[in-house]
């Protein structure tokens, strides 16, 4: 039946063929945005209906309801604070650390003189050059010196007494940091803070910054794996007390306190070495002015014993008047560079710890879990997992 | 006429089926920014493709029902020819056909885009093997036509179930002993914003996730056999489907728009005339 009308009229099928396909696109075109607006109005209504998602908020003991652009701004300071308590957390130890590390080496310092003294002494130098002739004066000398220095100073258990107190001051101090930071948040949004009146039905979306705290602080002060022993405990009081200190001394800060006792004695070691290669052995067999000189000299010209002590006294004396210095110098240089190591391990902890502290806050709850957690198989393949559980079926 | 299709060689007479998927392809890979700008044209454009293919079905089927029931002279036959009711009708379903199928393809990975563009030979050889087995026993005026709705089940079946095999083959999120509001908020991108498009994004893939976290959740606790475990997996699986038919007739309905473009004569009722298909003609 088309087919005649067709035959007859070409050009003007053309036209209505065209003007239908046009208006295929323009019914298309008007068919999409209509949906699109009705999807939209829609969404919309959605949107408001919910009236946005809430999220509450436990800060410092209270619980906050925040809007969703209340909730960014939050999760904003709070990435902001933790990262500065990096270097608030630095600025408060600091100070601390420095008063106890001149504490603790202050012993050490005061017990100088009398090494100094015994070394110029008329036992000690007779010693020193017994050893010297009879070899390895070195290993001798740092047992001297470990046992009048270090063991007559206290310094290794200051040290130890040091590390302890420094892991109790941390973790005082990283609750400080934290709950300033909680008061600061706390302070902030709490006016913000939705009153909780409206929105029965849907429990908002609840994070528990103070748990979270409590958590990365327990993250941050034990090498992880704690928290079980926090939940099956009494709570995380006790934890940031005696049994974390503890179980630090035998951690990173010990061994950083190890490392600065060892690099101390040989540091020392080394000093004191040297003076005894300048001024010791070799220079006490053959200088004039040292106890060698007094033995050439009671060898050959076998003076009277009374002008012997005499002049092997004053010949002492004027070895000390001219090294003692030096070597004096030497060993508080090295104390000092053992101070700053010591110092600097210290810091290198506080630093690791708000770092780690920081990283725990900063982290999401759901994704700081997994890792704490067993490892958790990546991807999901049917055809694997079938084949396995046939396996285990059968 | 032969003469010009075989110069002009397969991609000028194919080259609106790689247009159509060549359009998805880019749109869906393009970056949230560009998607959702050029969301309106495109879903315009897939709209008006998958409503002409289904289109020309429709009509097809209308007329085949008019001419076994009706007298020629009877003035139903006009009412019921198909007007303005079933254009209707077809731009609706077919612009939410056009979003399912173009926010499945925005979730769709890397790797399934290969069985989408090998189905463009499937079809194209489908199509002539079928055409010229019909072309005995189909009116020639209808042959296109009829060749074009025929093609649509088996190729969507073929399609589906490769994109199934796919399916099973590639890798999910581990969601198995997660709670399923963990698994959302885990594996769902965290994403505002993004507009109508992101919203349905989002709405997409948390429904997709909730399939996988059932059915990996039910195999792994329940210890389920491996046929059950397939069998379920399978009909889970199959949703995949609505993308592998959206998306044939898709084609198919870009296919109908170009002969039926080409062919400058058209009944005043506006059907195409199909016997002036040039290409198809063996």
């Amino acid at each position: 039946m088309s087919e005649s009308r067709e035959a007859v009229t070409p050009p003007a099928g053309r036209a209505p063929a065209r003007a239908s396909r046009w208006r295929g696109w323009a019914l298309s075109t008007l068919m999409v945005l209509l949906l699109l607006a009705a999807l939209e109005a829609g969404h919309r209504v959605l949107e408001t209906r919910s009236q946005a998602p809430l999220y509450r908020v436990i800060v410092a003991g209270e619980s906050l309801t925040l809007e969703a652009e209340a909730h960014a701004a939050f999760s904003r300071d709070l990435e902001r604070l933790a990262a500065e308590a990096e270097t608030a957390l630095a600025a408060r130890m600091a100070s601390w650390t420095e008063a106890r590390l001149a504490q603790a080496f202050a012993p050490l310092e005061a017990a100088v003189p009398g090494y100094l003294d015994w070394y110029f002494s008329l036992g000690g130098s007779y010693l020193r050059l017994a050893m010297g002739l009879a070899g390895d004066p070195a290993t001798w000398l740092e047992a001297q010196r470990q046992r009048r220095l270090i063991e007559a100073s206290g310094i290794e258990t200051a040290l130890a007494d040091l590390q302890t107190a420094h892991a109790a001051r941390l973790a005082r101090e990283q609750r400080a940091v934290v709950e300033a930071m909680s008061a600061t948040l706390l302070e902030r949004y709490a006016p913000r803070s939705v009153s909780g009146a409206e929105a029965p039905g849907v429990a908002p979306l609840t994070i528990d910054l103070d748990g979270r705290m409590d958590e990365a602080l327990l993250t941050t002060l034990d090498a992880r794996r704690w928290q079980a022993a926090a939940l099956g405990g009494s709570g995380i009081g006790l934890m940031v007390g005696r049994p974390l200190a503890r179980r630090l001394a035998a951690g990173a800060v010990g061994q950083g306190g190890r490392v600065a006792l060892r690099a101390l004695a040989t540091r020392l070691g080394a000093g004191a070495a040297r003076s005894l290669a300048s001024g010791g052995a070799a220079a006490a067999v053959t200088a004039p002015t040292g106890p060698g000189a007094l033995m050439v000299g009671a060898a050959t010209t076998a003076a009277g014993l009374a002008g012997l002590v005499g002049g092997e006294l004053a010949l002492l004396k004027l070895q000390e008047a001219h090294q003692r210095p030096a070597l004096e110098a030497r060993l508080f240089e090295g104390m000092a560079e053992a101070r700053r190591d010591a110092a600097g391990a210290l810091g290198l902890t506080v630093s690791a710890a708000a770092v780690r502290l920081a990283e725990g806050l900063e982290a999401p709850v759901g994704r700081s879990e997994p890792a704490a957690g067993e490892a958790r198989p990546e991807a999901y393949r049917i055809l694997d997992r079938l084949g396995l559980t046939a396996e285990s079926d059968v | 006429m032969a003469g010009r299709g075989t110069i002009s060689g397969p991609l000028r007479r194919h080259g609106h089926l790689a247009l159509a998927a060549l359009m998805l392809l880019v749109w869906s890979f393009s970056s949230d920014d560009w998607a959702g700008a050029l969301f309106l044209p495109v879903w315009v454009v897939a709209t008006q493709l998958i409503v002409v293919g289904s289109l020309e079905a429709a009509r097809l089927r209308r007329r085949a029902w008019l001419g076994q029931y009706l007298r020629d002279d009877s003035p139903w036959r006009r009412w019921l020819e198909g007007g303005a009711l079933m254009v209707l009708r077809h731009q609706l379903v077919g612009a939410l056909l056009a979003l399912v199928l173009l926010v499945d393809l925005r979730l769709l990975s890397l790797a399934e885009w290969p069985l989408l563009l090998a189905a463009l030979p499937a079809l194209v050889l489908a199509r002539h093997r079928l055409r010229r087995r019909l072309s005995r026993h189909v009116v020639a005026e209808y042959l296109p036509a009829v060749t074009r709705r025929l093609l649509v089940a088996p190729i969507a079946a073929l399609l589906a179930l490769a994109m199934v095999l796919a399916a099973l083959w590639l890798p999910q999120p581990w969601l198995v002993e997660l709670g399923w509001e963990e698994a959302i908020t885990r594996h769902l991108a965290a994403g505002e914003g993004g507009g109508l498009l992101g919203v349905f994004e989002r709405l997409a893939a948390s429904a997709e996730l909730t399939r996988q976290w059932a059915m990996q959740n039910a195999v792994e606790r329940l210890h389920l056999a491996t046929p059950v475990a397939v069998l379920g997996w399978l009909v889970l699986l199959l949703t995949q489907g609505a993308v592998a038919w959206a998306y044939v007739r898709l084609l198919v309905g870009a296919e109908a728009l170009r002969r039926e473009g080409r062919s400058p004569r058209r009944g005043p009722s506006g059907e195409p005339a199909p016997a002036t298909d040039r290409e198809t003609r063996p």
